[in-house]
């Protein structure tokens, strides 16, 4: 029930920002709220790779500085390289398994 | 036409969104309510990861807001191509509207050939390819019972890897992903639930959004004061205030 929730907010919020600007909109945003925005979908993807790669999960997380970082870092290269995502998965994953295989 | 290297991009995320999303406990059916009603790829992955984290739907909602607000500026920079229309129109459009197909639409106003019509058809087939990718991942999420034993867990923090790096080749984005970073891990380990991503998405890119009106202020200054005096003048009176708002051109 709480997912459905979820999803109709999304719903809501997204259709809001797409919609309000042609419906409403009489002028341009103000510059640095435009900046402002440009530099969000960097901040959250920020968050979003890092969190799982040196947070372990669960209700007690602890900093964990182990595979799941060192295969990220792989990716990292991978991507900065090959500015491919899907290059970034697939050598990702060969680092982690490669990594699990050796103990780490 | 000019939408199928989207298509092709488009489609791989919707499978991976769909195996991501079976993995953090949502049913088949929510996972496909999610890409025909919400249709925003990047929030439909952020509230996958949230969910797994145990987060509440006021916190995905607030982050889909802030992710989503990028679409304010799209859909603002398209609204005078469509004064011509009718408000449903305009509804029907502005429902659909992604960064690809605002990004294929706006290139052909900029040359002069765009029409509604267009807009709408790169709008139409893309909600036709989000939703079919997303049903050939929930496929090949059911035939993989356990992704976390196999360490697919992974491919979730790889696939925002994929995406930001390319990003950090702009220097502005750098010291945003810095802070970003820091907060991300100072959130996670004291802060309940995904508010990390709420505090980075909204802090870091402040902090960027700050640094870069610092800078184009000495830039303003410095071009001002090597062209001519009463410029600099101006830029000083200008960049003297602490106003985060270095508004309109001089």
């Amino acid at each position: 029930m709480m997912i459905w929730l979820t999803i109709v907010g999304m719903a809501a919020v997204t259709l809001a920002t797409r919609a309000l600007p042609l419906l409403v909109m009489r002028g341009e945003l103000p510059p640095w709220l435009t900046r402002w925005l440009s530099f969000v979908p960097v901040a959250v993807f920020t968050a979003l790779a890092l969190r799982p790669l040196v947070v372990s999960g669960g209700p007690d997380p602890r900093l964990m500085l182990g595979a799941p970082l060192l295969a990220g870092l792989v990716g990292a290269l991978a991507a900065w390289r090959t500015g491919s995502v899907f290059g970034t998965i697939a050598i990702g994953m060969a680092a982690y398994w490669l990594l699990r295989l050796a103990g780490v | 036409m000019a939408m199928l290297p989207l298509w092709l991009g488009a489609a791989p995320f919707g499978v991976i969104y769909a195996v991501s999303a079976l993995a953090a406990g949502l049913s088949p059916a929510q996972t496909l309510a999610m890409s025909l009603l919400v249709f925003a790829g990047a929030s439909q992955f952020t509230a996958v990861g949230m969910l797994a984290a145990g987060a509440g739907p006021l916190a995905v909602a607030v982050t889909t807001l802030i992710l989503n607000a990028r679409h304010l500026l799209m859909a603002a920079s398209l609204a005078p191509h469509l004064r011509g229309l009718g408000p449903w129109g305009r509804l029907l459009l502005a429902a659909q509207l992604t960064d690809e197909s605002y990004a294929v639409g706006i290139g052909r106003y900029i040359e002069g050939r765009g029409t509604p019509a267009f807009l709408a058809g790169c709008n139409l087939s893309l909600y036709t390819v989000w939703p079919l990718s997303t049903m050939v991942g929930i496929l090949l999420g059911r035939a993989i019972p356990d992704p976390a034993a196999y360490g697919l867990d992974l491919v979730f923090p790889l696939t925002f890897v994929g995406l930001l790096v390319p990003l950090l080749k702009v220097r502005a984005n750098r010291p945003v992903a810095l802070v970003a970073g820091a907060l991300t891990v100072g959130g996670a380990l004291l802060l309940p639930g995904s508010w990390y991503v709420l505090l980075a998405g909204v802090g870091a890119s402040g902090v960027g959004a700050w640094i870069g009106g610092r800078l184009e202020h000495e830039g303003r200054e410095r071009s001002a004061n090597s062209t001519n005096a009463k410029g600099a003048n101006s830029a000083n009176g200008k960049g003297a205030g602490d106003d985060p708002t270095p508004g309109g051109a001089p």
